[in-house]
């Protein structure tokens, strides 16, 4: 008996040591693109490489303030992100809702429209998209932006809260509706506290894709200080040319609010990824 | 009994009926709002690649039904052929390498062992960050000076530093290479939860009998994780099919076209020819083929449900 937990626990810290070494290459690129950032010039242009910082040089960062654009890209990418998530979850939660509790005849038509334009690539959008917000007068507009990265969340938050709202028990809305309540209030007051967890997820995931979104603001707002941080990548590139520390910089301004999201909800994104692309 | 029946019947009635139009309330917005913004340009997309618009018609009013003209101008144009195939190409390596590796992660994962699902949580921390960000840590590490020459030549594996995004040859190998990073990750995911489903006692039973660990493999898990399998294939497939991000800010298609791909091509034509029309037909080219693959995999949760 002995024996045997002894030899198991040295097969769980084999397999730990393995698990390990093969994450190593996984996380390696952000551990990468974070040292680089604060290397100094002379540091970054040595030929061997170095795994730590000598002193790191913060003002790579504070350099980026001063860069044209910066300020502008960095709201840009907020107005659109926010506006985007909050367009996103008033449309997308009330729906996994409605699709989760009531009895409907288009039921399966409405899944299916949340599954197939989740499948459809955005490149087939933008032509179409781009003549018809040229007709409405928002090309060269936060709006542009705003309402096309909405499309990218609302089906993936749809998919993912549609079952977490169908494993609450329906009672509590029944009781709700004795007590007065009506069916609207109950959702908002009764559910959505209850569903906090997914919500806050949804939230997350429609900030995410908003923020992430490269295509359509490349597209529809050709403007400089309309555009956000990823479109200005080639602003960017061309600006520092192969400094690549303050290139890093950069990106990691890019995916600071990502990571900040990560660390904080990771068992929840977990859950939800798997839930949103998985299951229909 | 008829008319007792009958009553609870009339008494179900109009609940049922509230019921049904509330539902409606909280679903239609949503289900508007994709078909405005995404259904109705889908459908507009069909119409503009059937015309001869650029921006030029377009402004002047001229634009003109042509049929099949430019689908037939882009069966007879070697650039829309080399992004056609170069799309595929990544696709399927992307996929071959994602999902082997994926797997192999999946059941080192699902093993017992400390840490095991932080560490795999940490991983999937990939997926999320924004695609120009990968983008600019993979340029980084690829360049000529770049870790990954650096770590080769110092292994012994090649003498000088390869241009991994300035060489044609080897373009396409960093582009994939980046991907991985990103696809290995949610293969192993989806896969994980495929595992966690198979219970623990098939194994001991099957040891009992006998059967080497190569061969649970592939007549145990293989066959009880098959329809994880295919949904993480179909969708792999699909999310890597229409890449854009990653390859307009690593190589933006180049050099020498290596690396353009459907999307990059669609948006070339459309966004710096300002050849609508043409831009949609290759658009649409992209979405006739993820559409059969879409069908697949609706085939597949249809079945599964």
């Amino acid at each position: 008996m002995k024996l045997l937990s002894k030899r198991s626990s040295r097969t769980k810290l084999i397999l730990l040591i393995v698990a390990i070494l093969v994450s190593i290459p996984m996380i390696f690129p952000l551990y990468w693109i974070i040292v680089n950032s604060l290397k100094s010039d002379a540091e970054i242009f040595s030929r061997v490489p170095t795994f730590l910082p000598s002193a790191p040089a913060w003002e790579n960062y504070s350099k980026q303030f001063a860069s044209p654009n910066m300020i502008s890209a960095i709201r840009s990418s907020f107005v659109v992100s926010i506006c985007s998530m909050i367009i996103s979850l008033l449309l997308s939660v009330p729906a996994a809702y409605g699709l989760a509790r009531f009895r409907m005849k288009w039921k399966k038509p409405f899944i299916m429209t949340f599954l197939v334009t989740q499948m459809l690539p955005t490149s087939l959008m933008l032509t179409p998209l781009f003549l018809i917000f040229n007709k409405l007068h928002l090309l060269n507009n936060y709006l542009s932006a705003i309402l096309s990265t909405a499309t990218i969340s609302i089906p993936f938050i749809v998919l993912i809260l549609r079952p977490i709202f169908a494993s609450i028990p329906r009672e509590l809305e029944e009781a709700a509706a004795i007590d007065g309540c009506s069916g609207f209030t109950a959702f908002i007051r009764i559910i959505l506290p209850i569903a906090k967890n997914g919500t806050v997820t949804s939230m997350c995931f429609a900030f995410v894709y908003a923020w992430n979104d490269l295509i359509y603001s490349i597209t529809f707002n050709t403007k400089d200080n309309l555009r956000p941080l990823t479109t200005m990548v080639y602003n960017f590139l061309n600006l520092y040319g192969t400094h690549w520390n303050m290139i890093m910089a950069y990106g990691v301004i890019m995916v600071l609010p990502v990571l900040i999201m990560f660390i904080f909800l990771q068992r929840y994104i977990v859950e939800g990824l798997v839930a949103g692309s998985v299951k229909g | 009994m008829k008319s007792a029946g009958r009553k609870i019947k009339k008494q179900r009635r109009p609940k049922k009926r509230r019921r049904f139009s509330e539902g409606y309330f909280y679903t239609v917005p949503a289900v508007l709002y994709m078909l405005a913004l995404i259904g109705f340009p889908a459908i507009y997309n069909w119409k503009i690649s059937f015309e001869n618009m650029t921006i030029k018609t377009y402004n002047a009013g001229t634009t003109k039904f042509v049929g099949l003209k430019n689908y037939i101008d882009l069966f007879h144009d070697s650039a829309f052929w080399n992004a056609f195939w170069n799309t595929f190409e990544y696709t399927i390596i992307c996929l071959v390498i994602q999902f082997s590796i994926g797997l192999l992660l999946a059941i080192l994962f699902s093993k017992k062992f400390p840490m095991a699902g932080k560490l795999r949580g940490l991983l999937v921390v990939s997926w999320l960050i924004p695609a120009t960000v990968t983008a600019l840590m993979f340029k980084f590490m690829l360049s000529s000076d770049g870790i990954v020459n650096f770590l080769l030549i110092k292994a012994g594996i090649v003498d000088s530093g390869i241009g991994w995004l300035i060489d044609p040859k080897y373009a396409m190998k960093g582009l994939i290479l980046a991907n991985s990073w990103v696809g290995i990750p949610f293969n192993m995911l989806l896969l994980s939860t495929g595992l966690s489903n198979i219970p623990e006692d098939i194994y001991e039973s099957a040891q009992i009998d006998g059967a080497n660990p190569i061969q649970r493999f592939f007549f145990i898990t293989i066959p009880l994780i098959k329809s994880s399998i295919l949904a993480v294939l179909v969708l792999g497939f699909v999310y890597t099919f229409k890449v854009f991000d990653l390859v307009y800010t690593m190589t933006n298609g180049g050099p020498v076209n290596s690396t353009e791909v459907l999307s990059t091509y669609a948006y070339y034509n459309s966004f710096k020819l300002y050849e609508f029309g043409k831009g949609a037909a290759v658009a649409n080219v992209l979405f006739v083929i993820l559409f059969l693959v879409g069908l697949i995999y609706l085939r597949l949760i249809g079945k599964e449900e």
